[in-house]
């Protein structure tokens, strides 16, 4: 890379917040243009907040802010976007009712809503970006990775110069990233812009940046080139400790129980334009995990489980007894359902921590007909430290919490009833490195208690980590079955996405429907 | 795990209760409604004495201003379940004029009970009905109730033939006068709830000193109300009217205040109204639970009609036009969320009282009613103002 003059730097900056939470304790922070520089952290490291002040959404407490060299004081996004800086936020701010072209120039402030010359734009702007979505498709017609592009795009159009990836990847499955790390690529390498990476995952870091910032607890901890740095060196400085890799959970004994009635049995269950009919029986203390892209119906396959999905046909069994169609006799079965969208799905905002823990489960803290507070503070209290949630008390509401600690607090909801079926969903996007351990540790450990466990997600790595059988999913249908000791993560890349395999994988998925029927 | 967890929930040393946030507790937005109802009252007591006036405080005026209140408070107390389940009513002032409108007509024939019956059943019927359009349907709340709301003015017109209909046989009106009109000497039953509210939160308060933990908001909330309601009954000096339809509303708010606070029903409701798919992915009935809220809001206003038709033993088919608004009004000075999972039935309560001294001082204080509308609509966009700044605030401390 060239010595070049950062476009911006940060020196000292602090943020402390009116409640006496400081979130950033001083940070010195360099970008260059034509670099991606990648910013690392686990949860609650305080990168959400840096990347609010750089945008513009807070003012910083203390420290500078360097542009081209002189010192701004940006006091809203406007401001910030006007400067240059663009912001892909996490959770994607598009308008769902309007199209893909209404959205990418959102902020463009002609007097006609849709004048021709947006179209010749909007063509120019694809030709960029090498991506062309159709400009005419409503945004809320669209997978959550092409809306990701839109936001990407809609960054571009404003002709800034830092653009701010904050997790862009996070809710992405495979081919999906592909082609948002194709984007920072052309906008670094081509068009010389600079670019701030925001990610848990470290491998995409590795091929992605050219230097990378590790921040802890509100302060830089690492600042490298990442041509310097392996994946192991990465993880140390964000957990703060040596971690033991995700691979070593994989070396674990199945603790399937062989024989015997089976845990879970699904006869033909389908849903109408998203499952194809399946049929499997899971044991007692088995963890099944369902690989498979974003679309592939693998959450329709949980929620078909967990009788959410009103459309479905065919049968469920617990422990051979048929479940009804609503969510309220699966809870009483014993099936626990952790949504892939916590905010949107699991937790209910107005509620603490307390409230949320103990709403799938009330029966077991009622006394005499009503609710015994003190016991349903104890059960939260119980789930913080059983999971290391990180909240100083069981009263903080769930929306100010950090996504990691409010996802622990979606499975622990399941923790104090008699489930004995869990079904998780991307239990880990979104999640540092440390809670991500945590947490495929703990489906381990709910497998040895004889619990069965089904886990879907788009790290196959995970999934072979914890999984003791693996199902592959794409368009709606199971095309495949693997034990997990007998194929590797590039097994299930191809099965699940790989054009190459897609002949081979139909005519599996033929031969196994056949038989299903 | 759960069982094994469950054991060790009890070997584990009592986790602390968090202490509580008495600035947030206290701050406008949680209190606002009281202070706002104490600043009312206390400025209206001062000018009365000043101008020469009687008395505002006096237990005559105040049981006069509750006794005012009990309908609409009713009302709004049955609407707020409506809103923290995440729905809206318009029709209740319409489903009550209906209701009243039934049984005057049938209490001549039937009886005075069973005409009440049969109107508090056509009140939940239209309950079910408009939840049935809400929730099968899928249409939204407010545009389903608007239209019933007018639908049912319509088909009281069409029963009534838009005449006024009363009821003049004494066996009939007797009850009436007996349901409506009764009055008692709360002065027992006040010096009663107060002492035991005193004497509970004592308890609870030797307990929190007992185990140094601090003191929670409830210990506080009795010994204050405990002091306020002791400090009414001493005022009295014996002789306190209760009329019967504020004995109806203090059991109908204390039975649904414990029912939303301490009941897994309760807890269900504001989850609903939360988030409905978190609710509905932790098994719970969704759909019942937004039902029931319609039929319950309207079996309420049900209950309201009846007691307004006892109290002029007759009903114009326009009675109780536009209540609803009053109605509503209560449960957002109360900080209901029009977006469901939060509200509180006191606060409304003390909402809806608000309302009513703002009335009541108004013709006390003979400034006419020109200015009613007025000082009210502004009141109520005050209120409204300060729960949405205060909302805003104490989300961007905590840094979103």
């Amino acid at each position: 890379m060239l010595a070049a003059q950062p476009i911006m730097q940060l020196r000292g900056v602090k943020k402390a917040f009116a409640n006496g939470t400081v979130a950033l304790r001083g940070v010195d922070l360099e970008i260059v243009l034509g670099e991606v520089h990648g910013l690392l952290g686990a949860n609650g490291a305080g990168k959400s907040t840096l990347i609010k002040i750089l945008s513009g959404a807070y003012p910083a407490t203390e420290g500078e802010i360097l542009w081209h060299g002189a010192p701004v004081q940006w006091d809203s996004p406007k401001a910030a976007k006007a400067m240059g800086v663009a912001t892909v936020h996490q959770h994607i701010p598009l308008v769902p009712t309007f199209s893909v072209l209404e959205n990418v120039f959102l902020d463009d402030n002609g007097f006609w809503r849709r004048p021709t010359s947006l179209r010749t734009r909007y063509d120019a702007l694809c030709d960029r970006m090498g991506y062309r979505p159709d400009p005419d498709t409503l945004v809320s017609a669209l997978s959550i990775g092409q809306q990701q592009m839109v936001s990407i795009l809609q960054s571009l159009s404003t002709g800034a110069n830092l653009i701010v990836l904050d997790e862009p990847t996070a809710s992405l499955a495979m081919d999906e990233r592909d082609l948002v790390y194709q984007a920072v690529r052309r906008l670094s390498q081509g068009e010389g812009k600079a670019v701030l990476f925001v990610s848990h995952f470290l491998d995409e870091v590795m091929a992605l940046t050219d230097r990378v910032t590790v921040l802890r607890d509100g302060a830089v901890v690492m600042t490298a080139q990442t041509h310097d740095l392996n994946e192991s060196l990465l993880a140390e400085a964000i957990v703060g400790k040596p971690v033991a890799a995700l691979g070593q959970a994989s070396r674990h004994h199945s603790t399937a129980v062989v024989g015997g009635t089976p845990r879970l049995s699904l006869r033909n269950l389908a849903s109408p334009g998203a499952l194809r009919p399946i049929s499997l029986d899971l044991a007692r203390g088995e963890v099944l995990g369902v690989a498979g892209l974003l679309g592939s119906g693998r959450s329709e396959l949980l929620h078909a489980i967990f009788r959410a999905d009103k459309r479905a046909t065919g049968d469920v069994l617990v422990d051979d007894k048929p479940v009804a169609r609503s969510t309220g006799a699966a809870v009483a079965a014993g099936i626990g359902l952790v949504p892939e969208d916590r905010n949107r799905q699991g937790l209910v905002p107005e509620f603490e921590i307390w409230r949320n823990i103990s709403l799938p489960a009330l029966d077991g803290v009622t006394r005499f007909g009503t609710l015994d507070a003190a016991k349903e503070r104890e059960r939260a209290w119980q789930a913080i430290r059983m999971l290391s949630i990180k909240a100083s008390s069981p009263d903080i509401l769930v929306t100010d919490l950090s996504g990691g600690n409010a996802q622990k607090v979606t499975i622990a909801k399941w923790f104090f009833s008699d489930v004995k079926l869990f079904l998780l969903d991307e239990p880990t996007a979104g999640i540092d490195i440390g809670a991500k351990a945590d947490i495929l540790r703990l489906i381990r450990a709910l497998a040895e208690q004889g619990k069965s466990v089904i886990v879907v997600s788009s790290e196959f790595e995970e999934i072979l980590a914890v999984a003791d059988r693996v199902l592959v999913m794409r368009d709606g249908a199971c095309v495949a079955e693997r034990r997990a000791d007998e194929t590797s993560e590039h097994d299930l890349l191809l099965l699940a996405g790989g054009q190459g395999n897609a002949d081979a994988a139909d005519t599996h998925y033929e031969s196994k429907d056949g038989n299903s029927q | 795990m759960s069982a094994q967890e469950m054991k060790s929930v009890e070997t584990l040393p009592k986790a602390t209760p968090a202490r509580p946030r008495w600035g947030k507790i206290f701050g406008l937005q949680e209190m606002g409604v009281y202070y706002a109802l104490a600043l009312l009252v206390g400025t209206l007591a001062i000018v009365t004495t000043y101008m020469g006036q009687s008395n505002y405080l006096s237990i005559q005026n105040m049981s006069n201003v509750i006794y005012q209140t009990s309908l609409i408070g009713m009302m709004a107390v049955a609407m707020t379940v409506v809103l923290i389940s995440g729905n809206f009513d318009l029709s209740v002032a319409s489903v009550a004029a209906f209701s009243a409108v039934a049984m005057v007509a049938n209490a001549a024939t039937l009886g005075f009970w069973p005409a009440a019956g049969l109107a508090m059943l056509a009140a939940m019927a239209l309950g079910l009905l408009n939840g049935a359009i809400v929730q099968f349907v899928g249409i939204n709340a407010f545009i389903v109730t608007l239209g019933t709301m007018t639908a049912v003015r319509g088909l009281i017109l069409l029963y009534t033939d838009g005449r006024s209909v009363s009821v003049s046989i004494p066996e009939v009106t007797d009850v009436m006068k007996a349901f409506e009109g009764g009055t008692h000497n709360g002065y027992f039953a006040l010096l009663v709830a107060s002492l035991a509210m005193l004497a509970y939160g004592s308890w609870a308060f030797a307990r929190g000193i007992a185990a140094g933990q601090g003191q929670q908001p409830m210990t506080l909330g009795l010994l204050l109300g405990g002091l306020g309601l002791l400090a009414i009954t001493w005022a009295s000096g014996g002789e306190l009217p209760v009329r019967n339809p504020v004995i109806y509303l203090a059991i109908f708010t204390g039975c649904v205040w414990f029912v939303l606070h301490f009941t897994k029903v309760g807890r269900r409701l504001y989850a609903v109204g939360g988030n409905p798919e978190a609710a509905r992915l932790s098994g719970i009935n969704v759909t019942k639970y937004k039902l029931l809220a319609f039929v319950f809001c309207s079996m309420t206003a049900g209950f309201a009609g009846i007691l307004f038709a006892s109290r002029l033993r007759s009903m114009n088919p326009s009675g109780l036009q536009g209540a609803e608004l009053t109605v509503i009004a209560a449960a957002i000075l109360g900080g209901t969320s029009l977006f469901g999972g939060a509200g509180s039935v006191i606060k409304t309560l003390a909402g809806a009282l608000l309302l009513f001294s703002l009335t009541n001082g108004f013709n006390i204080l003979n400034l006419g009613a020109n200015w009613q509308g007025l000082i009210e609509g502004c009141v109520v966009v005050a209120a409204a103002a300060v729960y949405t700044i205060g909302d805003k605030r104490s989300k961007s401390k905590t840094g979103g």
